[in-house]
């Protein structure tokens, strides 16, 4: 389903983010990526649609070589949730989750904002499926609280019903209940259509709770491979143990990094 | 180093306080006072005051008569009473019919007595003209609001003509969506070149082309708007949000789609504050165009004021101040409910 061969990833000033990742994920499996802010957690999941190009290596989507000329066809195939929910926080409710489906839309449609009625039913369908109702629907996305937010991305995500789901820290700015909630909606709507999920966490507990599987970064590089029952306290110490040269280094840049002088 | 230590471990009371005023306010004070006083020079700013503080004197009777309050004097004398009806000669209405006159309208015979000289006995004689006269009692005023109303649809064609314009300048001008480097510089140019040509300017040679009339005066509003509109849009592009942005583009959104579908909705509501501010300027700036030909009340204002009418000058000019003191409520209204929505 989702293969890694040896990805290595260095930004423009020098940090190697990733270094010699290799992995394979099979289909429907709930994968879920641990490691400190920089470990390489966020820059991973960007090289597999695009967002990130690797510096060396492959990463191959269903049989498809992520590679400039083959986004178009990988991205629809390839969801994705975000920490920040990065939704349009003025449009509403309805229009971010049917934004999913924008990808397959004619261009016309897109522009006129004439979404056929099958894609606004199953947008309601898939709301209702997050535990949203109708009365969400028309109201900007940007009232709603944090979790009700990351409900909607959720929606959004499966609009398009995409064989991977990519979910970047999807849990990292909400409280502690919330997180659980979220996190067990992704879990069953995942295992309900079969999805293979990469899902990055910071909380070892959550992931304990819902993986199939754990891996973890550490300096670019896989220091885990394992179920979580295997990965015990040792690992965790190990994965997480402060030290090394230098700090944390900052996460994956949203921005071009700071301008060298 | 040590000396910097000594110096940050003083005493607070100890503590060295920057003077308010460097010598740097100092000098650009001096070198302001200097650059207004040649600026003055060269614009009788002097003779500005001396004359009006004349005026304000001869005003309060401590003066018999000043330049300033004689002109402004005279200048009231011809404009009051307002012209509100309108006279025509019943002899220059072209197929005047006598059984359907106008509404509110009546006829007047006017008789005119003229000395003439009588060529055969070489004699003065006095001779009675009788003129009839068609009165409509608010017939100025009635045509005053048809040009005010003109001005405004000027205003409002003017206003959508500039949206239309600005909306691909926007997009071409903003340089994340700018499909190439040449595209953006050519277009930012392009915008404040149409930004920097006053209405009034184009007005002037859009007349030259298109003639009298409306059509100068919306197409001079519409292309000074779309500089307006093309750099405060594109500005907006540039700075929406860039998440939502990508998280559609991750997923395989075309740009344009994702222009649509993220930027959009979030800066909508600015694009309609820029607008309606647009709109309240065109409303402004259409009775000026109009004094250079350019169709509505600054055409008909122009007109009257070549003929001294200043009785007509005078209901032109209330009627515009109505209509913008009217305007300026209604643009604070929906301005008010914009930001309670």
């Amino acid at each position: 389903m989702l293969a890694f061969e040896a990805v290595t990833k260095r930004y423009a000033d020098g940090l190697l983010a990733l270094d010699g990742v290799s992995l394979r994920v099979p289909r429907g499996q709930f994968c879920v990526l641990l490691g400190t802010s920089g470990a390489g957690k966020s820059t991973l999941l960007r090289t597999v649609n695009g967002l990130v190009d690797a510096t060396s290596g492959s990463v191959t989507v269903d049989g498809l070589h992520v590679t400039p000329r083959n986004l178009a066809r990988v991205r629809p195939r390839v969801a994705m949730i975000h920490q920040q929910f990065d939704l349009v926080t003025r449009a509403s409710v309805e229009a971010n989750v049917l934004a999913g489906a924008l990808p397959v839309l004619p261009l016309w449609r897109a522009l006129a904002d004439l979404y056929p009625p099958a894609l606004r039913r199953k947008a309601c369908v898939l709301l209702d499926a997050v535990g949203l109702g109708e009365q969400h629907l028309r109201r900007p996305a940007g009232e709603l609280s944090g979790g009700q937010q990351q409900r909607v991305g959720i929606a959004r995500a499966f609009m398009l019903d995409p064989p991977l789901v990519l979910a970047d820290e999807p849990v990292a700015s909400l409280d502690p209940r919330t997180s659980r909630d979220i996190m067990d909606l992704l879990h069953t709507q995942s295992r309900e259509r079969g999805t293979t999920v990469l899902c990055s966490l910071h909380q070892v507990d959550l992931a304990r709770a819902y993986a199939d599987r754990i891996v973890a970064l550490r300096d670019g590089a896989v220091v885990f491979d394992g179920t979580p029952e295997e990965f015990d306290e040792d690992r965790v110490q190990a994965t997480y143990r402060r030290g090394a040269p230098d700090d944390a280094p900052s996460p994956v840049p949203m921005q071009p990094m700071r301008r060298v002088a | 180093m040590k000396a910097t230590v000594a110096w940050s471990a003083r005493p607070p009371q100890d503590w060295a306080l920057p003077p308010p005023y460097g010598w740097r306010s100092v000098g650009v004070v001096l070198l302001a006072a200097l650059l207004l006083w040649i600026t003055g020079q060269r614009l009788e700013m002097g003779r500005m005051v001396v004359l009006t503080s004349e005026a304000v004197q001869s005003a309060l009777g401590f003066r018999d008569s000043s330049q300033v309050g004689n002109g402004l004097s005279r200048l009231a004398q011809s404009m009051l009473p307002l012209q509100i009806s309108e006279r025509t000669e019943v002899a220059r209405i072209e197929g005047f019919d006598r059984a359907h006159l106008p509404w509110f309208s009546h006829l007047e015979v006017v008789e005119q007595r003229r000395q003439k000289l009588d060529p055969q006995t070489l004699q003065m004689v006095e001779q009675v003209e009788r003129q009839e006269v068609l009165v409509e009692p608010l017939g100025y005023l009635a045509h005053v609001l048809v040009k005010m109303l003109e001005t405004l649809e000027i205003a409002l064609w003017g206003t959508l003509i500039a949206v239309l314009l600005s909306l691909p300048l926007a997009v071409l001008g903003a340089h994340n969506y700018s499909p190439h480097k040449v595209a953006y510089a050519g277009t930012r140019m392009l915008v404040s070149l149409l930004r920097a040509v006053p209405e009034l300017i184009s007005a002037l040679f859009l007349v030259l082309a298109y003639g009298f009339g409306p059509i100068a005066g919306v197409l001079a509003l519409g292309l000074h708007g779309a500089g307006f509109l093309g750099k405060f849009y594109a500005e907006d592009i540039e700075n929406a949000a860039p998440r939502p942005q990508q998280a559609l583009l991750a997923i395989g959104a075309g740009r344009l789609a994702v222009l649509r579908h993220a930027v959009l909705p979030e800066v909508l509501p600015k694009y309609t504050a820029y607008t309606l501010y647009l709109l309240d300027r065109n409303v402004r700036m259409a009775t000026v165009v109009g004094l250079v030909g350019a169709g509505g009340i600054g055409q008909e204002l122009k007109g009257r004021y070549d003929m001294y009418q200043y009785a007509h000058v005078a209901t032109i000019l209330l009627a515009i101040f109505a209509t913008v003191y009217l305007l300026d409520i209604v643009a604070a209204r929906l301005r008010r409910r914009m930001d309670r929505a």
